[in-house]
């Protein structure tokens, strides 16, 4: 059907149709091909967007949100014949409240603006994932997204205090308040967080802040295995020392860097960890000397202390663009590169990783291994060349290896990616192994409740 | 992918390292600027590159509209500066323009009059707009050293100026459709480029000779002597290798060294970031034995000349000399030295393009990206807002406190 005049009739040039301006929008940042989208409208208000909702619900109409495109499961891209719908417009912040501890953004802020911003009042939002330069409130919302933070500061459903929203319908609902506790029913601000778009278009929320640290200093050890790494790790915590940040790399990851960053390791390397703690400036010596302390006993090539913040930045850049820039390390210009994303309890990380290690070998698969090592989420940049099938079939299989292994050891098949159009197969599976496909059913009445036509980003997450 | 034209190789080796993470879309300055519609974004524009390949791939042509997406594109680099993966989007937009240009795979809906009607009067006039001989007269009273071979070289950039300013008004007058058809009639005759050049911006005019006397004061002051070419002094080809039109570049280069060289010419000084840029990364690859000794005016100023001022500014960076050819005496350096200097939000590396390169072409994207980037400059608050190019005063003059860095200087030169 040509929708074409009831779009313009209410958004006039905040819509585009001609085939060149679609082509941006088949794509996110991970390597699924969207569906050429019948148009893009970019709202610049709750009721635009509400009226825009309103009539592709009329119509039938499917409708995907985009915030900042950064997706790694496919979840910003167009699954069928439909619109996006561009959340770039929606990028102010209305209100930060100090005292309350809140503020007030629309959904396509990006986080690096949200958190310069707060950064005037001393305060910050601790949700980090790498993509933060890019990925906008909205999108980091509807994936739950953690980051490098996750350690200390968990996951972004620890720092939602509410949310507006529009429904398939076009109905606008607010969900959740200014207040740090509510107890008010079912928490559906809750129920939004993780949803990938299939439930309502965010269009505000309120975050929770926090005063930043008051100094920060990184200790980097080098390692030549990853189990002595993961014990140093556990060690560490079980004294109660909590790091702001614990991430590892992998030799691949570390060559990466020193190629795009010229970041330098000792040769021996097979793995890096870096924690950052944050502390006050009277203690935050003699803590990074007892850590360098604590790892010391776990055999290192080498320990490093640093508080330079250009030096401490400079890494900080290079550990967010490691899935970019992993890319300069495939063999051959038909190699491209896929993001896994597991989590396991953080005491089965050793083991896992083992397992992860031998999979790799069966499939003869080349992947860089690194992740947030404080949480127990591992990463796997897999190399996959896209002109041999039977390699992209394998690449294919060694990812539902990593998600049975992390179900193996209690783990989850997502840990900060989402589902989106990846894993929809995995997260059937993590349920079956529970015993409980009941909670897939459960799911699916929910959205089939609130989105009773599978308007809204049809095919994500799991098939209604 | 793979390709035998080395213009599509080189897209693919540049787009090809993509993996589509969107960093750069967020420090793109054409984005916002158009309404956050993405193929004027960095990210959209390497889409739009493998986008091109597949198709010229699988089909050998390109039916589709590229043309706005890839000419908008600043060339500011900003990009590049954020990538994780080292992918220059705006290189994909220089050499996606270069494939637009010799339409071996683009029908000519993608064609883009106003850039051929550039490059027709340039090869003709050796000068974008045929105003050769009136880019002199700001030095019509002043004495130079003839037969110096010190030239100082304008490029004709800051006297260009205030015709682009006022073609950018005629542009808006006309409407987008009517332009093109005007710019399309002046490319293949381009002698009628003469009445574009009745049209010019008084008071640009005024302040940007002003400019380069300025320049000549500060040479001077610091005991350096040169010669000047006036009414002979060619463009030096910016718009010719910015707009894509490679081969027309490579041969007026080459015409533009022979000139020079013809003169006895050993040494340049030159005054704007964009003809440095041009003479110091683009004409050693395009003239075969270039040997001009090329020197930034900022580089070659004596600063125990000058004093200090408890004056407070800020600076807008050109994009250029930060991300491009560095020079030792930086803008932010001197400002610093001399001046309670604050640097606004997006400098250094980071600056942000004022848009200057879009005017010509894309008049409205250049005024909403200059508007950007004046607010971002004025929330500093300081009493000068200072810029060190022709091209950003042009587009960033949008207040009593912005001043060209030449003439913030000369107020700071000592009396003796």
């Amino acid at each position: 059907m040509d929708i074409s005049s009831g779009l313009r009739r209410i958004s006039g040039n905040n819509v585009l149709f001609s085939k060149e301006e679609m082509i941006p929008y088949t794509r996110d940042a991970s390597e699924h091909q969207g569906d050429f989208p019948l148009a893009v409208v970019i709202p610049e208000s709750v009721q635009e967007l509400s009226q825009i909702m309103k009539y592709c619900y009329e119509n039938d109409v499917q409708m995907t949100a985009r915030g900042g495109g950064s997706s790694l499961t496919g979840s910003s891209v167009l699954n069928g014949n439909g619109v996006i719908i561009s959340l770039s417009k929606f990028n102010k912040i209305l209100e930060v409240k100090v005292e309350d501890r809140y503020a007030l953004v629309e959904s396509g802020v990006r986080l690096d603006d949200l958190n310069e911003f707060l950064s005037k009042y001393d305060h910050f939002y601790p949700p980090d994932p790498a993509s933060s330069r890019v990925c906008t409130v909205g999108g980091s919302l509807s994936t739950n997204a953690g980051g490098l933070r996750g350690a200390m500061y968990g996951v972004t459903k620890d720092w939602v205090l509410g949310i507006e929203a529009v429904l398939p319908n076009g109905e606008i609902v607010q969900m959740g308040g200014m207040t740090l506790k509510r107890s008010a029913g079912y928490d559906l601000t809750a129920l939004l967080i993780g949803s990938e778009g299939t439930l309502g278009i965010m269009t505000k929320a309120i975050l929770k802040i926090w005063p930043k640290p008051e100094k920060v200093g990184r200790v980097l050890s080098y390692f030549e295995d990853i189990e002595s790494a993961g014990k140093a790790v556990a060690s560490i915590k079980g004294k109660g020392i909590n790091p702001q940040v614990a991430e590892f790399m992998d030799r691949i990851s570390l060559e990466s860097i020193r190629l795009t960053k010229e970041i330098e390791f000792p040769e021996k390397t097979n793995y890096m960890l870096l924690l950052d703690i944050a502390s006050t400036k009277e203690s935050l010596e003699r803590q990074l000397k007892e850590v360098a302390t604590m790892l010391s006993e776990f055999h290192p090539i080498s320990v490093k202390v640093t508080t330079d913040e250009s030096e401490m930045q400079k890494m900080y850049e290079a550990r967010k663009g490691l899935y970019s820039s992993i890319l300069s390390q495939r063999k051959s210009t038909s190699e491209r590169v896929v993001l896994s994303d597991i989590v396991v309890p953080t005491s089965e990380l050793p083991a896992t990783l083992k397992e992860v290690k031998e999979s790799m070998e069966s499939f003869a698969i080349r992947a860089a291994i690194f992740g947030h090592i404080g949480d127990g989420n591992i990463h796997a940049n897999i190399f996959v060349d896209l002109s041999s099938k039977e390699k992209v079939e394998s690449v294919e299989r060694f990812q539902k290896e990593l998600g049975m292994i992390s179900l193996k050891h209690a783990g989850s098949v997502s840990a900060e990616h989402g589902i989106g159009m990846e894993k929809k197969d995995l997260l059937k599976e993590e349920f079956r192994l529970k015993n409980s496909p009941g909670t897939m059913e459960l799911m699916k009445s929910i959205k089939t409740t609130i989105d009773p036509k599978n308007l809204l980003n049809r095919g994500k997450i799991f098939d209604v | 992918m793979t390709f035998e034209d080395p213009i599509l190789q080189l897209i693919s080796d540049e787009a090809g390292k993509c993996i589509n993470c969107g960093f750069c879309e967020s420090v793109c300055p054409t984005f916002p600027a158009v309404g956050f519609n993405s193929i004027y974004g960095a990210r959209g524009r390497v889409d739009l590159g493998n986008y091109l390949l597949r198709e010229i791939s699988e089909k050998g042509k390109i039916e589709l509209r590229f043309s706005d997406s890839f000419y908008s594109c600043l060339s500011c680099n900003a990009c590049l500066q954020v990538c994780p993966a080292g992918v220059n989007a705006g290189r994909v937009s220089e050499l996606s323009r270069t494939v637009i240009a010799n339409l071996d795979y683009f029908n000519e809906q993608n064609e883009q009059q106003i850039a051929k009607m550039i490059v027709s009067v340039t090869m003709k006039y050796m000068n974008p707009l045929g105003v050769r001989e009136k880019c002199s007269k700001w030095a019509q009273d002043l004495h130079f050293e003839d037969g110096s071979r010190t030239l100082f070289y304008t490029g004709n950039m800051f006297q260009l100026m205030p015709y682009s300013t006022s073609l950018g008004r005629m542009k808006k007058l006309l409407g987008k459709k009517l332009s093109q058809r005007f710019a399309g009639f002046i490319s293949k005759h381009p002698s009628l480029i003469k009445v574009a050049g009745l049209s010019l911006d008084k008071k640009m005019k005024s302040y940007m000779e002003t400019e380069l006397r300025n320049i000549v004061t500060l040479l001077e002051s610091s005991g350096i002597s040169f010669s000047y070419l006036g009414k002979d002094e060619p463009y030096p080809g910016t718009f010719l290798y910015d707009l894509g039109y490679e081969k027309e570049f490579s041969e007026y280069a080459n015409r533009v060294y022979s000139l020079l060289k013809a003169k006895g010419i050993e040494r340049l000084i030159v005054a704007d970031p964009h003809t440095y840029d041009l003479l110091t990364s683009k004409y050693p690859k395009y003239v075969r034995g270039f040997d001009l000794e090329v020197l930034y005016y900022l580089d070659i100023l004596d600063t125990k000349k000058f004093k200090k001022s408890d004056a407070s500014t800020t600076l807008h960076e050109p994009c250029l000399l930060t991300r491009g050819g560095k020079i030792n005496n930086s803008p932010s350096r001197l400002l610093s030295n001399l001046t309670n200097l604050e640097l606004p939000k997006m400098s250094g590396e980071n600056t942000s393009c004022c848009g200057g390169p879009d005017e010509l072409l894309y008049g409205e994207i250049a005024e909403k990206v200059s508007q950007n980037r004046f607010l971002q400059l004025k929330s500093v608050n300081a009493q000068k807002i200072v810029t060190a190019c022709p091209i950003c005063f042009a587009n960033l003059n949008k207040s009593e406190e912005v001043i060209e860095l030449p003439n913030l200087l000369t107020s700071l030169l000592n009396e003796n």
